[in-house]
């Protein structure tokens, strides 16, 4: 073992025999500590809360979103579709048509509601209601707020009324049986929703261009959204999952961002006390470090045995914090020991993720931080000449 | 680094002593607006392996003259050589290794690390200088044994008597048989029976080392045991 730190563990046992140093060393130590946990536990909550909302993300976005340049026909579609199927990597394409319309609701009530014309299978996006009857689909809170019950016509009114050569527009309108319901997302915004056929979607709305919902895995799609362009018509937008929700990551990157700047002040209050520790030990130790002065102890050694010293305690704090952190994480995450109204929030718990990153973050931040402190306080040793020291 | 010192300067352990010369020491300090002259154009020659008394009254400036020859303070005026090393040209890390391999010092008050055990604090100045902790062991317990403390190794400098923490502060200063020895009253602060053991331990390891050294004591008893006896008044040496 080599003398500094030789030295810094035999100061840091001594640390106890003075009850104000050692109040002092556990103020900064624990202060350390209780920033890490802060951290660590802030950061895996908003971790946590980033997995489920990606999760949810994922599972009801397509992969991939394929828009044509306005005025595309049919036929450019149908080539476009061809041509997204038979890309490497693609599972499956369908075309939709996004739109908003009417529902006339019991008692002639007229609600507004965003339209979604699918071809083949329900979409992802309306969970629960995949495998069901040809017809329209709707929320199910709304259908049971609504008094609709599966097989009763649903009329569906058209934005877009169909003129004729005399007298006013006449309304678009289709009924369509309620083939079945679905559970609203939970990361979905608040508004109503219809999926009903894609035929009778672009009848209802008729200046609606389709574009094309393709699944992939999430590697072949970042690299599709890359290459597909090259194969469809030119003006074609191709989007991630990841393009479409990207204010919504970017939101929750920021949050993450924010807090771990607003809770690293913790850190930051210790590595203060870190510096008024060592102060005083060094200022207590004052005659002991000119003795090792006048034993030939030069300014670098005395520098480090002090910087870990402070290294020691920061140490102590930092791994100490980290298991408050990690397993108070775990435990929480586990045992959903807080819990939410779930009818309110999006969650009935709060989940806990610990990512190594973020830990390696913290614990980058914590040894920075401490590190500059302690080499401050360690400088002021190294600096004292060993006749001041030994004058006291 | 041992290339600043000279021959017998390198406290390799073959430890003959050096010799000492200062020339035109001036020191002064400030108090306030009144400005003290502490050493006036002070000239000191000691030989190899001489031991050297400066006594004169408390404050007359003797431990600032210790502190020079040292190499703990620096002097405002004048020069001090060390087996031939010009010491104003060290500073730092290389004043620091030169401090560690030439000169031991005893205080008044022991000055132990009182985190370490007697064995530690006499192993440091050879654990500061980078040697294997076991060829420091080996040589602090001799040394330890030597005064009569081969008992206490594992003491404490609080679990010490007075006499014995000074035993133990002259075997520390003696570890790495530097060439100098510097004494600052070290029996100052012992009853008259703890006293006699701690010099007579000290003049015998200075004879039987060949270590040159400089004792600063107001005791005119303690100075009759010196080779040579300098006093100190008014700033001035005679």
């Amino acid at each position: 073992m080599s003398f500094p730190l030789h030295l810094a563990l035999r100061y840091l046992r001594s640390t106890r025999r003075d009850a104000f140093v050692s109040f002092l060393s556990a103020v900064a130590a624990g202060g350390i500590a209780l920033g890490v946990a802060a951290l660590v536990l802030s950061l895996a909550a908003l971790s946590g809360f980033q997995r489920v909302l990606t999760h949810e993300v994922l599972e009801r976005s397509p992969k991939l979103e394929v828009e044509l340049p306005a005025g595309s026909g049919d036929a450019a579609l149908e080539r476009a579709l061809a041509t997204v199927r038979a890309a490497p990597g693609v599972r499956a394409a369908e075309p939709v048509v996004h739109g908003t319309g009417w529902v006339v609701v019991a008692g002639g009530m007229v609600r507004p509601v965003d339209l979604t014309g699918f071809a083949g299978s329900v979409p992802a996006s309306f969970p629960g209601a995949a495998g069901g009857a040809e017809g329209l689909y709707l929320d199910s809170s709304l259908a049971a707020v609504w008094g609709v019950e599966r097989g009763d016509l649903v009329e569906v009114v058209s934005p877009y009324p169909t003129l004729v050569p005399f007298g006013p527009p006449l309304p678009r309108v289709r009924s369509l049986p309620l083939a079945g319901t679905f559970e609203r997302p939970r990361t979905q915004e608040d508004r109503s929703r219809a999926a009903l056929p894609l035929a009778v979607a672009r009848s209802l709305l008729p200046g609606r261009q389709p574009w094309i919902e393709a699944d992939a895995s999430l590697d072949d799609a970042e690299s599709l959204a890359k290459t597909l362009p090259a194969a469809l018509p030119p003006g074609s937008t191709v989007r991630t999952w990841r393009d479409v929700n990207r204010s919504l990551f970017f939101v929750l990157r920021l949050e993450k961002a924010m807090m771990f700047v607003a809770v690293s002040l913790i850190v930051l209050v210790a590595a203060l006390a870190l510096v008024a520790d060592l102060a005083l030990i060094i200022s207590s130790k004052r005659s002991e470090i000119g003795m090792l002065g006048a034993m030939g102890a030069g300014p670098a050694m005395l520098r480090r045995a002090f910087l870990l010293l402070g290294g020691l305690l920061a140490g102590l704090g930092a791994g100490l914090g980290t298991v408050l952190g990690v397993g108070g994480s775990y435990l929480l995450d586990r045992y959903e020991l807080i819990g939410l109204p779930g009818d309110v929030y999006v969650f009935d718990h709060v989940p806990f993720h610990v990512r190594p990153l973020d830990l390696a973050g913290v614990l980058v931040l914590t040894v920075t931080l401490a590190a500059l402190f302690s080499l401050y306080a360690a400088q002021r040793a190294a600096a004292l000449t060993p006749v001041e020291a030994l004058r006291r | 680094m041992t290339a600043d010192l000279a021959p017998a300067a390198r406290g390799d352990g073959a430890a003959t002593g050096v010799t000492v010369e200062a020339r035109g020491l001036t020191k002064t300090y400030r108090d306030g607006q009144r400005v003290v002259e502490v050493l006036r154009d002070v000239d000191l020659a000691v030989a190899q392996g001489e031991l050297v008394a400066v006594v004169g009254p408390s404050g007359c400036g003797k431990s600032t003259l210790l502190h020079l020859l040292g190499t703990l303070d620096r002097p405002d005026g004048g020069s001090v050589r060390i087996g031939g090393t010009e010491v104003s040209t060290l500073a730092g890390e290389r004043l620091a290794a030169f401090r560690n391999r030439t000169i031991g010092f005893v205080f008044q008050f022991h000055q132990l690390l009182p985190d370490f055990t007697a064995l530690e604090n006499v192993m440091m100045p050879a654990r500061i200088a980078g040697r294997p902790p076991a060829v420091a062991e080996e040589r602090s317990r001799r040394l330890l044994g030597e005064v009569g403390l081969a008992a206490r190794l594992d003491h404490f400098p609080s679990e010490l008597s007075g006499g014995e923490r000074q035993r133990v502060a002259l075997c520390r200063a003696l570890a790495l048989e530097p060439p100098l020895l510097l004494a600052d009253e070290p029996t100052g602060n012992l009853d008259a029976a703890s006293g006699e053991r701690v010099l007579e331990q000290l003049v015998n390891l200075q004879k039987s080392h060949g270590t040159t050294a400089v004792l600063v004591t107001h005791n005119p008893d303690i100075a009759a045991r010196c080779d040579r006896v300098l006093e100190l008044s008014g700033g001035v040496l005679r």
